[in-house]
């Protein structure tokens, strides 16, 4: 079963997709695949905040910020996969990511990931709804994200957007 | 008038062709994509509301969710997007707001 998570900035998406994964894990082995690079202080904090938050879950972490593909997930576990705004970030903008190969890297690598997992889901982020005019290079990633959640969201049993914690779906239903 | 909605790159456009049944060329004809570029330019978004009423199908892009930009005619512009996007949705049949190319029927029932 994979299940697409969608919201903004601290709209509380972590948190309920982690709840989420293990009401859908069972007695699989829970992997987090982490998808941000630490840049900087501000980004370790956080890596740290949702570190601990995850850890009373039992979650073993793994970090993959380009090629999807290739993260040796163990086949059966259930993986959650945050977030995949970063990950188009990394594959548009990093040395070792597929550029305008973008979004076929990422649903490639999320395609691979629905063959070998017991469950999955993804986070991703909305970010398309602040305006339209934007400097530089910006507006290639908004074009990417929005392909990228576009594809997966077909490619999911149920897809979500969380508001202030809250999930409202789309498509499917809330596992229970 | 069906006004479909939704963020940017949301898969307005698509679902638009889905509703019309219809290829690119003809969307052209029967509707007008990207109306919050309309309303930048024109002070009399209700007027503007009439004159797109008359399509079949119009998509605006929501706008208005980021900070309040600091430049003035941004601004200005951002404001008439949402003016609009509402005057057209009063007037519409139908309103769909699309989130990741999953389409929403938020007023009305599409025929």
């Amino acid at each position: 079963m994979t299940v697409l998570v969608v919201g903004g900035a601290a709209s509380g998406k972590s948190a309920y997709a982690e709840e989420l994964l293990c009401r859908l894990s069972g007695n699989a082995p829970r992997i987090y695949l982490a998808a941000m690079r630490p840049f900087g202080a501000e980004a370790e904090a956080r890596v740290q905040r949702h570190r601990a938050a995850r850890a009373s879950y039992g979650f073993q972490t793994m970090e993959c910020y380009v090629n999807l593909k290739r993260a040796a997930v163990p086949s059966g576990a259930a993986v959650l996969l945050e977030d995949v705004g970063n990950l188009c970030a990394n594959e548009l903008y990093d040395g070792a990511g597929s550029g305008d190969g973008a979004a076929d890297a990422i649903v490639d690598g999320v395609a691979a990931l629905q063959a070998r997992c017991a469950a999955l889901v993804i986070v991703s982020n909305e970010v398309g709804s602040g305006g339209a005019r934007y400097a530089g290079d910006t507006l290639r990633y908004l074009r990417t994200l929005g392909e990228v959640n576009r594809r997966l969201a077909a490619r999911a049993d149920a897809v979500c957007e969380v508001a202030c914690g809250i999930a409202a779906y789309y498509k499917g239903e809330e596992p229970r | 008038m069906i006004l479909i909605t939704g963020p940017l790159f949301s898969g307005k456009r698509d679902a638009a062709k889905r509703l019309l049944g219809c290829d690119d060329a003809a969307l052209a004809r029967r509707a007008v994509c990207d109306a919050q570029e309309l309303a930048r330019e024109r002070a009399d978004v209700e007027a503007l509301a009439d004159e797109l009423a008359r399509y079949e199908v119009v998509t605006a892009a929501e706008v208005g969710g980021g900070v309040v930009p600091l430049d003035p005619r941004e601004r200005a512009a951002r404001e008439r997007a949402g003016r609009l996007a509402c005057l057209l949705a009063a007037r519409a049949d139908a309103v769909v707001r699309v989130f990741c190319g999953i389409p929403t029927v938020i007023k009305g029932e599409l025929p």
